[in-house]
């Protein structure tokens, strides 16, 4: 019987021991020390910046509009941020996504009242605006419920996003001041355009 | 003169079989020293071992014919000079010669060694003193090697390593009483050996594949990683006592070793988080196993088989054909890992720059420099410190900057992690395979 504890005991204890060490590994999460998952770009995520007016209201859209672009072309918001990061000729289907997920973007935030309205950003857009200072005095002495009457943010962000050219901006992201040299131009035009199209619309035969 | 003697002997078989392994934490300063290739460097390593497996039982053979004394000084004295020739190398080609040199002095050295400490001390305790300085010298390499290099350098590994072996060269020509070796009267034990090379491949993923995940992986210094893995060899010197305790037998005793080994891998594959101190179970139970296999398998090849340095050549060549062995299984497949981890590691940490709580131009900036930083470093684990040193961000946002790059270390932590883990599991298949061969019962002979 002495012999049968003598040799079995060493076996008994090394099975203690293996199984207490793997245990106690897998009890604190052994096995799941791995990198972050991607998170599913079809699923909606609440979306935040720390930054305000119209560089926060950007992050928020660019955000979205990763997520929805990812969402279209089935790879995650990270493989296609890497992706666009890493090649200087985005493909066709990526720019299409990419404007199709920024228009989404616009419409999401628009149906959860998360758009800020013109006349929050008339001020900050006025500032970095290439306009004679009496034009500019004369936007910032209107009401802000005329301007917001007459300049609906949504719409204003649709027609950006058409008219940007996301294949150079995609080129430029390292460099801050080109993005603002195409995004100032489009973003005046398509002020422009939608005021005409919003006289047209109170005007008749305008 | 016995009492100076043979203490060199021992020291000199333990840093003979200290340096299969001695250079692993020392590879990273070799490569950006001498202006390497990560293939060439592992060669450093590889090239030893290698020439060991080959010219040991040879070796052992050359002794039956010569006097063991004056080939065991002129085996020290090779091992002394080629030691001292690694330290000065200025090319990895140089250093490797100087490498395969150093391992045929060293084949040479061991196997006079045997004989020395067996003249010095008797048959029983020289043999003993021979595989337990063998032991000793395997468990402590990696930790002696990461001290030395991040102490000094990775020439001071070899540098210490010439005094001793220089003394113990007019230590092994004063020693009396060994003869040329009687012929071989015994077969190689097969079993035995074939073990102790599948846990020497084992072995070699424990102590190699550690210290990388270490210093390569978690990015620790090579002393800190020293310190770590210095659990296994003192969990090897408890291992003894112990098994004496529970009075078991041999083959209780190795099979135990061997799942001990498994386990220990096992668990090393499976760490919770990048803290040193989930690292210290893991290897006790690997330093367990070393402890009651290793010198046992080598006694137990070696016993009652004559001439003992022919076997000694075998147990040599077994061990270091497993260190080959488990290199080349291992290699491909950690490096093959750590390349395929960089596309979820940058995958996440692109999810928690978008994602940070940072003013977008800044997260513009990090999200600049840290993709020079990941691309800058394939196949090895970046260092992303630099990318957040170059980001001048607001005094309120340092904090959230602060903590971005804490998490992205953590990330790559677990991306190396990961990476290591089918290695580790490879490793612990090994030992298990090890332990097979003692489960399988042996054939008995039928006597006519």
């Amino acid at each position: 019987m002495t012999g049968v504890v003598s040799r079995a005991g060493l076996p008994a204890l090394a099975v203690v021991l293996v199984a207490g060490v793997l245990g106690v590994q897998l009890a604190n999460g052994g096995g799941d020390f791995e990198p972050l998952q991607p998170a599913d770009p079809c699923v909606t995520r609440p979306v935040t910046s720390q930054a305000e007016g119209i560089d926060g209201l950007t992050e928020q859209l660019v955000l979205l509009g990763v997520d929805g672009a990812a969402c279209r072309l089935d790879v995650s918001r990270e493989a296609l941020t890497l992706e666009l990061a890493q090649t200087d000729d985005p493909t066709d289907a990526q720019v299409d996504a990419l404007r199709a997920g920024l228009h989404d973007a616009v419409d999401r935030m628009s149906e959860e009242g998360t758009l800020p309205k013109a006349s929050e950003l008339t001020d900050e857009a006025l500032d970095d605006a290439d306009l004679n200072g009496f034009l500019k005095g004369a936007i910032r002495a209107l009401p802000g419920s005329v301007v917001d009457a007459a300049v609906k943010t949504d719409d204003v962000l649709h027609r950006t996003i058409d008219d940007l050219d996301l294949r150079e901006m995609l080129a430029n992201l390292d460099d801050p001041a080109a993005l603002d040299r195409m995004v100032e131009p489009a973003v005046t035009e398509a002020v422009r355009n939608s005021l005409v199209d919003r006289l047209k619309d109170l005007v008749p035969g305008f | 003169m016995r009492r100076v003697a043979a203490p060199l002997f021992a020291v000199t078989v333990a840093l003979v079989l200290a340096d299969s392994a001695i250079v692993t934490l020392a590879l990273p300063d070799i490569l950006q020293h001498l202006h390497t290739t990560v293939g060439e460097v592992a060669w450093v390593l590889i090239a030893f071992n290698l020439v060991l497996a080959v010219v040991a039982v040879p070796t052992a053979m050359v002794f039956a014919r010569n006097q063991p004394r004056f080939l065991s000084a002129l085996g020290i004295a090779v091992f002394a000079g080629a030691s001292a020739w690694c330290a000065l190398a200025g090319s990895i080609e140089v250093l490797i010669a100087a490498r395969c040199l150093q391992a045929v002095g060293g084949a040479l050295a061991l196997v006079g060694c045997l004989e020395l400490l067996v003249a010095a001390y008797g048959e029983r305790r020289g043999l003993t003193t021979w595989v337990t300085a063998g032991v000793v010298g395997t468990a402590a390499g990696p930790v002696a090697g990461g001290l030395l290099t991040e102490a000094i350098s990775w020439q001071a590994i070899f540098v210490v390593q010439v005094p001793f072996a220089a003394l113990a060269v007019p230590a092994a020509l004063l020693v009396r009483g060994t003869d040329a070796l009687t012929d071989d009267r015994h077969r190689p034990a097969v079993r035995p050996n074939i073990t102790l090379a599948l846990l020497s491949a084992a072995l070699t993923a424990a102590l190699f594949l550690l210290v990388l995940l270490l210093v390569e992986g978690w990015r620790h210094s090579p002393a800190t990683a020293a310190v770590t893995v210095s659990v296994v060899p003192v969990a090897a010197v408890v291992a003894g006592p112990l098994a004496r305790l529970l009075r078991t037998s041999f083959e209780v005793e190795v099979a135990v070793g061997c799942f001990l080994i498994a386990g220990g891998l096992a668990a090393l594959a499976i760490p919770p988080s990048a803290h040193l101190a989930w690292t210290v179970a893991p290897q006790a139970l690997v330093g367990l196993g070393l402890g009651l296999t290793v010198d046992r398998l080598t006694a137990h090849a070696m016993e009652m088989r004559l001439p003992r340095a022919h076997h000694a050549g075998w147990t040599i060549t077994a061990r270091h054909v497993g260190i080959v062995v488990g290199l080349a299984i291992l290699t491909p497949v950690f490096t093959g890992d750590l390349e395929d981890a960089q596309v979820p590691a940058q995958e996440a940490i692109t999810s928690l720059v978008l994602d940070a709580p940072l003013q977008p131009e800044d997260k513009v900036e990090v999200a600049q420099e840290l993709g020079d930083r990941l691309t800058g470093e394939r196949g090895r684990v970046p260092d992303l410190h630099p990318a957040f040193a170059k980001a001048d961000v607001a005094p309120e946002d340092r904090a959230a900057l602060a903590q971005l790059e804490r998490d992205l270390d953590e990330q790559l932590e677990r991306a190396a992690t990961r990476a290591f883990r089918d290695s580790f599991l490879i490793g612990a298949g090994l030992a298990l395979v090890a332990l097979l061969t003692v489960l399988v019962p042996t054939r008995r002979r039928v006597e006519p």
